[in-house]
């Protein structure tokens, strides 16, 4: 696997949600292909520098998400069959998670619906114009 | 491979608490941060695990029994300040391992030095506070042992070498060997450890897994009209810890469903509500500062 993960541990966001994140955001953009070997535990946690434990249980929810799949003693690999649809449910639960941060600032500073509301349809309007 | 327990340990020196009812669980595997102010008790926990200080009461359990001189061909231990005897060479500290335990492993102890730039020809007294701690954590790494107890196994070194100590620890842990040590440096507690302790003046003031601790431990922050708002309802609530008011502002420190307590402030009224991430950094300061010096603590997180 590419050397695309890095991890905050001085963050709030506990380390194995940042691992869980970080791996679907690159099997949504295709930085993580259909099939493809996952380091193992050990060497995910040597290359990071964290916990094995912590990234046995971002695997273990991965696997529960339909992202990966482990065979034992093979290893775990980016799932295979029906990858559009895993590609697409990672990148749909990365892209909820940043809308949701940014709904509940708005709201917290003081706008009401219809101005989030507003404030969205004036970006989707901007990054989808032809 | 191993648990290791402590049950109401306790230790006095005079009319002083080092250790006061300590009560811990580490499960076989794990590693374990043990986190306190100085002077909190780590070092005199670890001796008393050891059974190089008495407990005054209570008992620690290796799988279950008592220490035993078998256990310590178990347990590789490194204390916080140099034990290297000083007109010894580091080769000789090695031969002296060997002799010492039915198992230690000199090549790996060889190739450890090696990559701590450790010259095994030097007199322990030529080496630096840095080099001392990575000695003994490499002649500790060596004993290829089912339990580890590191008393700030990074103390002196530098970066680089911090982080190849932390792989070690990980290392050890990856391979099935329960792990137990203290640091000062957080972020290194928070990066290894997958359950951390917090001590002060001797007791537990902490304890769980640094995922949950982190998950559900939140600051729900609050703005209401004016300064006579009525905490009835937040006061009685589980899910808060702790709460700070100055002025407007209400600061609640949650140990669960942050969410929820946000949506409750929203209730009663409150505006402005933001929700604030903890690290392990603001978590200890938490647990081991005064209420009184909370309000400072959260200015402290980054917005």
């Amino acid at each position: 696997m590419p050397a695309v993960l890095t991890v905050d541990p001085r963050s709030g966001v506990p380390i194995y949600l940042q691992v869980i994140e970080q791996i679907k955001r690159s099997v949504a953009v295709g930085v993580l292909s259909s099939g493809e070997q996952l380091p193992t535990v050990k060497q995910l946690a040597l290359d990071l520098t964290i916990n094995p434990n912590t990234v046995a249980k971002a695997y273990r929810e991965l696997e529960r998400d339909g992202v990966i799949e482990t065979s034992p003693g093979r290893g775990s690999f980016v799932k295979a069959n029906g990858v559009t649809e895993t590609t697409k449910a990672a990148a749909t639960d990365v892209a909820r998670d940043a809308i949701e941060a940014a709904v509940r600032e708005a709201k917290s500073i003081g706008l009401d619906a219809d101005e989030i509301r507003n404030l969205a349809n004036a970006a989707i309007d901007r990054w989808f114009r032809e | 491979m191993s648990t290791i327990e402590l049950k109401n340990l306790t230790k006095t020196y005079g009319k002083f608490m080092a250790v006061d009812d300590l009560s811990l669980l580490i499960p076989e595997g794990c590693v374990f941060g043990l986190l306190g102010p100085n002077g909190a008790g780590k070092s005199t926990t670890f001796k008393c695990m050891l059974g190089l200080a008495n407990s005054t009461s209570g008992t620690v359990l290796y799988d279950g029994k008592p220490l035993e001189p078998s256990t310590f061909e178990r347990i590789a231990y490194v204390p916080e300040k140099s034990v290297l005897y000083d007109w010894m060479s580091v080769h000789d500290h090695v031969e002296m391992q060997r002799h010492a335990f039915s198992h230690f492993n000199v090549a790996r102890a060889h190739e450890l030095l090696a990559q701590f730039s450790i010259d095994l020809k030097k007199k322990a007294r030529n080496l630096s506070k840095g080099m001392k701690t990575a000695t003994m954590v490499a002649l500790a790494i060596a004993r290829e042992a089912d339990m580890l107890i590191l008393d700030e196994p990074t103390s002196g070194l530098d970066p680089i070498n911090q982080r190849h100590v932390l792989n070690l620890i990980i290392n050890e842990s990856a391979r099935g060997a329960t792990v137990i040590f203290s640091s000062h440096q957080i972020g290194q507690v928070e990066r290894a450890a997958e359950r951390i302790a917090v001590v002060e003046h001797g007791r537990l003031a902490l304890e769980g897994d640094v995922d949950d601790l982190k998950s559900g431990r939140k600051i729900v922050e609050g703005i209401f009209p004016n300064e006579s708002f009525a905490l009835d309802g937040i006061a009685t609530d589980a899910r808060i810890a702790r709460i700070d008011r100055s002025g407007r502002i209400l600061r609640l420190l949650t140990n669960a469903d942050a969410d929820g307590v946000a949506h409750l402030l929203e209730a009663k009224g409150a505006s402005g509500i933001r929700i604030v991430d903890l690290n392990l950094e603001d978590i200890f300061l938490y647990a081991v500062a005064p209420a009184e010096s909370t309000a400072d603590v959260v200015e402290g997180v980054p917005q």
